[in-house]
This record gives structure tokens, C-alpha cells and sequence, in this order.
């Protein structure tokens, strides 16, 4: 049998799915399942940035959404150079220009959470509405 | 998390150990701003035993960073980390902190005035 050139093995879960409550405790298990699946599909030299964005992404939930279910809902997905990931909610939404085209001032008191964001992801889609919000993000696997 | 705090040559040194994040931040505050009350010392955040930093980790830095520079104080940071070097430089504190390789070159640098990072030394790790 010729074997693949692909670092995921066929018979690998490319998939995570997790379902959290809604506060700060939920925070280090969530960074957890997210490094474990990243090492585990050979993302190892990304997956510290990759763990920062899920981190980020999720506070801003804790700390804007307010989900009427109280559910935070995490998806991680690989390919053969990509590992996605999304987070959403059904909160309140909130207006993602404000967010994304005004990077914080150096000494901002807030405001930097989607400023790391984008600086260690390859991609970063954020769709926010009243339903509540999608945040997208990609990272490309390292080329040595 | 973990807080150590020594008292050393005039200044106050904080070491935090593990996760400076959401869920840690309200009490390394607490540490760090009731030394504040204590003007005898000025400071100096070790945090070559950080493990992890969230934007609410370094908005916590930039707070403690406003008080003392309000009130005349010194501070500096300790950054042996690489990682933690990095998220640094993704929202430009670097210009702004002054960072040390190490609690010696600190101690022994830290009236430089301005933004400073060792450039050389970091240049190994990055």
C-alpha cells in the first residue's frame, strides 16, 4: 500500500465539536480539547496561536453575548494545510466594523482581543446579527 | 496561578506564574495594586514563569503600566518567553514596556527611559 503524503491518517477524526457553558471556567478546558486536537492532526508549531484565538474568541461571548442559552459552541475542523475554527453564539450580536477595522491603541484599556485575532490567523470571518454571531477562523499549516 | 512578590535593590518584584487570563487577572490586580499603595518601591513584573497571556492578561499590564507612570514610578518587565514576547509585539507594547531578557539585565538597565526590548538577545528566540 502506498502511503499518503497527507500527516492525517484516514482513519482520523477531523472533526471536534464542543459545547460549553457560558463563563470563564470553561475557558482552560476548552484550551485544552483545542491544543490536544491540533497536536493530535500535526498542527503542534501553530497550535499555541491557535489556542490564543479560540481564547479570544470565546471571551468575547463571555463578555458581549450573553446567550440566551447560556451555550458557547465550538467546531474544529482539518484539512491537508488548513485547520478551522469556529465559535458562535446565539447572543445579542454586536456591530463587527466597531471591531474589526479600529485596531486598540497601544494603551487602550480593551479592545485587543480581535487585534490578536487577526495578527496570528491566516483568515478571521466574524458575522454578527441578532441571532447571535459566527466568528471564522483559519490557519495555515506551517510549511518547514 | 501563583504570585510571588520579593522585594529587591528598591523594587518590588512580581512573578506571576502560570496563566495571566480572564479568569487570573482579578487577582494578580489585587497583588499588584495593593503594592501600589507602598511608594517606597518601584516595580518590576517577572513574567519569565507565564505560560499563557490572553488581551485581558495584558490589559491588566497596560493598567499597572498607567498607575505608575501617574505617579512618577518605574516599571519594567521581565520577558523570557518567546511566546509571550510575541503577543507583545502583535499589539506593540514592546514599544512601550520596557523589557528584559532576564531580572539581572532589569535590575541593572532598568532607568533606561522609553520603550526598550533587547533586540539582540530576543533575536536568538524569535
Amino acid at each position: 500500500m502506498t502511503k499518503s503524503s497527507s500527516p492525517i491518517s484516514p482513519d482520523a477524526i477531523n472533526r471536534l465539536v464542543v459545547d460549553l457553558p457560558c463563563g470563564k471556567k470553561s475557558l482552560a478546558r476548552a484550551r485544552n480539547k483545542v491544543m490536544k486536537f491540533a497536536r493530535d492532526h500535526d498542527f503542534s508549531a501553530e497550535a499555541e496561536d491557535i489556542v490564543l484565538a479560540t481564547q479570544e474568541a470565546l471571551k468575547n461571548i463571555i463578555q458581549h453575548a450573553c446567550p440566551a442559552d447560556n451555550n458557547m459552541h465550538l467546531e474544529c475542523t482539518v484539512d491537508h494545510d488548513h485547520m478551522t475554527i469556529e465559535i458562535s453564539d446565539i447572543g445579542s450580536g454586536f456591530d463587527v466594523g466597531d471591531v474589526l477595522d479600529t485596531p486598540a491603541e497601544p494603551m487602550a484599556s480593551h479592545g485587543r482581543g480581535i487585534q490578536l485575532i487577526k495578527g496570528i490567523m491566516d483568515g478571521v470571518l466574524i458575522t454578527s446579527e441578532q441571532e447571535g454571531t459566527l466568528i471564522h477562523m483559519e490557519k495555515k499549516r506551517y510549511q518547514a | 496561578m501563583e504570585i510571588e512578590v520579593e522585594e529587591k535593590e528598591g523594587y518590588h518584584i512580581v512573578s506571576p506564574v502560570g496563566e495571566l487570563d480572564i479568569y487570573t487577572v482579578p487577582l494578580f490586580r489585587k497583588v499588584v495594586l495593593k503594592l501600589e499603595g507602598d511608594r517606597r518601591h518601584d516595580l518590576i513584573l517577572d513574567l519569565s514563569r507565564l505560560t499563557f497571556i490572553d488581551s485581558s492578561g495584558l490589559g491588566s499590564l497596560i493598567e499597572i503600566w498607567q498607575k505608575l507612570q501617574s505617579v512618577d514610578g518605574e516599571i519594567a518587565y521581565v520577558v523570557s518567553n518567546p511566546r509571550i514576547l510575541k503577543v507583545f509585539k502583535l499589539v506593540d507594547l514592546d514599544k512601550v514596556f520596557r523589557v528584559f531578557p532576564n531580572l539581572g539585565r532589569a535590575l541593572q538597565d532598568v532607568g533606561v527611559t522609553g520603550g526598550y526590548v533587547d533586540e539582540e538577545f530576543f533575536s536568538d528566540l524569535t
